[in-house]
């Protein structure tokens, strides 16, 4: 590919440059004056119009590099890298989305195409889709099996969070490469997995409260939903924030009239004289 | 803004899907705790859509679908299941069902897809 334009950032500043995206690697033009291999690269992350690649370095340090270009130069950058990073990557097939917030996307189809697992996020690639998925995003985990032209394979099954909804996607490939994905996957998000003692601090009624909020109940819904006084719900949210499993998003407050509220909504209530 | 019939086993699914639907401005005309029963105020009440669940005693939702389209062959039934058994989703699709929705789900998705439905 020729150079093509594009910004590219260091030390806080943007610069608007060039970039050459070559078959074994990325020369990234003023202010870096750099060649990226792809081979280097160990993480790749999209905000927007934004790529964030980072490379290792001769030396074993890691180096950021910050690219805003137009979509197709980004796609084209995305698939060089993905192809070729230093990353677990696999052949298969994948579905995305399969589910988004618990409604089954009726044009869902299988796409060919591969897999990468880079440091923050799996990268699903065909010829129609770059589809990135971050570790960190990622709700559970599971080797299921799934019906495709009428013979049931193994599949692993994905839950993430996109955009606050929660995404469900599937990879399907042949066990053995599936059992070392998921291995490899299970590895990567352990820390979200809850230990025994944490499952005991949750009872039946904690847990449909946890369901209520996946859902989007707010709290009054809630409360009136379990018919729960408030101090019951609080002691639940606590247990919930405890175990990491809630953020707060917002903290509302429940307010009485003071005498000189009182005495403003009497005098606002009274007729005009 | 559709009149609409829930058929679950469980009451705390029941009073999920009203408060949900309800929220979305649809009439909640009848609820069911089987498949049986279900059937039965489908024809008593005729509402615009039915969220089925697919797994109830005496007859599950996939029967209950079945006869509801045999009684109402422009009956909307939107499927309702856990997570696992979406190779449900096949036979409910061939048995008439517009949709499918998989527990757990978020409200405003479940109201897109019953808006969806109850549009087609």
């Amino acid at each position: 590919m020729a150079e093509v334009p594009a910004k590219l950032e260091k030390d806080g500043s943007w610069v608007t440059s060039r970039i050459d995206i070559g078959n074994d690697g990325i020369i990234l033009k003023d202010p870096w004056n750099v060649t990226v291999s792809y081979r280097s690269i160990i993480d790749l992350q999209k905000r927007g119009q934004v790529i964030i690649l980072v490379a290792t370095m001769p030396d074993k340090t890691e180096r950021q590099y910050k690219i805003a270009s137009v979509e197709k130069v980004l796609a084209i950058l995305t698939k060089k890298v993905i192809m070729a990073a230093n990353a677990y990557r696999i052949m298969a097939h994948f579905m995305s989305p399969a589910i988004r917030g618990g409604v089954l996307v009726t044009d869902a189809k299988w796409e060919k195409g591969a897999i990468s697992v880079l440091k923050t996020g799996i990268w699903f690639v065909s010829q129609e889709k770059q589809i990135s998925v971050p570790l960190k995003e990622v709700a559970s985990l599971e080797l299921t099996k799934r019906e495709l032209q009428k013979k049931k394979l193994d599949v692993i099954k994905i839950d993430h969070l996109e955009s606050g909804e929660v995404v469900t996607s599937f990879i399907l490939c042949p066990l053995s490469t599936l059992q070392v994905l998921y291995n490899f996957l299970r590895d990567a998000t352990k820390e979200m997995d809850m230990k025994g003692s944490e499952l005991d601090q949750l009872d039946a009624q904690a847990a449909q409260v946890a369901m209520l909020i996946y859902s989007g109940m707010d709290t009054k819904s809630i409360e009136n939903m379990l018919n729960l006084p408030p101090e019951e719900l609080n002691a639940i949210y606590e247990t919930l924030l405890k175990l990491k499993l809630v953020d707060v998003v917002m903290v509302r407050k429940e307010v009485q009239l003071t005498p000189k509220g009182v005495r403003y909504i009497t005098d606002a209530l009274k007729p005009p004289s | 803004m559709g009149r609409i019939l829930i058929v679950d086993d469980t009451l705390f699914m029941r009073t999920l899907l009203k408060n949900i639907l309800s929220s979305g401005g649809h009439e909640i005309v009848g609820e069911a705790e089987d498949g049986d029963i279900g059937v039965t105020k489908y024809k008593e009440l005729k509402p615009d859509l039915v969220t089925m669940d697919v797994v109830m005693p005496k007859m599950n939702g996939i029967e209950a679908l079945k006869a509801i389209k045999a009684l109402d062959t422009n009956a909307k039934v939107i499927m309702c299941t856990a997570v696992g058994q979406e190779q449900m989703v096949k036979l409910a699709i061939k048995s008439g069902a517009r949709g499918y929705i998989v527990k757990p789900f978020q409200a405003p998705k479940v109201l897109e897809e019953i808006g969806n439905v109850l549009g087609a």
